[in-house]
């Protein structure tokens, strides 16, 4: 499937070195599009959080996200670009944390406005899968003895 | 005078930038050098099939010829999101 006639996605890609509000992200950008006359039927959300569980099961103090500075926006936007044109959606919001997050604390906000709910919520969930495994973002989990692991995966779907 | 050496950035990130000790270096560039051999060049304890490369920001393969210049990066397993 393609763009719809005489369109383009708007794409919407930030990252963060700071806490970010994902809704108050998200109505910035419907305001945005509202201001472009953009009207979207359907709109998906998805908000990703730090788990406040480590990965061998103890608790997590806190979570470090180190990325490629140039690649990793490179990366966004392309991959958001690659999505929203195979699914004919009007728009991709794409907010992206950086450093080091507490437990709670959002990870990464992907929202889509597209005509139809279907493509909308398709486009969420494989722009979601892509930027998980082919963006340029590496998470290190602190524990509460001050050891580390870097994380060499992705938790299941 | 003679002209520079040609070499090439390197940067390796997370895990592999902690097990090398460092994260960015100009690297010299030897003719018909690819990112395989620079890779067993740096003798870092992870196999090339677990890294991924990329030249100049953009995912490539191993194989891919090398020019002066170029920024070169090895990234172990990623995990985004």
């Amino acid at each position: 499937m393609t763009s719809p006639a005489g369109s383009t996605p708007q794409l919407s890609i930030g990252l963060s070195a700071t806490p970010f509000a994902p809704l108050q992200r998200l109505e910035a950008w419907q305001q945005q599009l509202a201001r472009q006359g953009l009207i979207a039927a359907a709109e998906s959300l998805f908000i990703g959080r730090v788990r406040p569980v480590a990965g061998d099961g103890s608790t997590l103090a806190a979570l470090e996200l180190e990325h490629y500075p140039g690649m990793t926006e490179q990366q966004l936007q392309s991959l958001a670009a690659d999505c929203a044109a195979r699914h004919g959606v009007l728009a991709v919001l794409v907010q992206h944390r950086v450093g080091r997050l507490a437990p709670g604390e959002p990870i990464v906000l992907v929202a889509i406005a597209a005509d139809r709910r279907g493509p909308a919520q398709r486009c969420g969930q494989e722009l979601l899968e892509a930027l998980k495994h082919d963006a340029p973002f590496w998470k290190r989990e602190w524990r509460t003895d001050g050891g580390s692991t870097w994380l060499t995966g992705n938790t299941p779907r | 005078m003679t002209a520079p050496a040609p070499q090439l950035q390197l940067r390796l990130f997370a895990s592999l930038r902690e097990a090398a000790g460092w994260g960015e270096r100009p690297w010299p560039l030897q003719p018909d050098d690819t990112p395989a051999q620079i890779w067993a060049a740096l003798g870092l304890p992870a196999a090339l099939g677990s890294v991924r490369v990329a030249i100049n920001q953009r995912f490539a393969a191993a194989d891919t010829p090398l020019h002066p210049g170029d920024e070169l990066a090895f990234l172990p397993p990623i995990s985004g999101g």
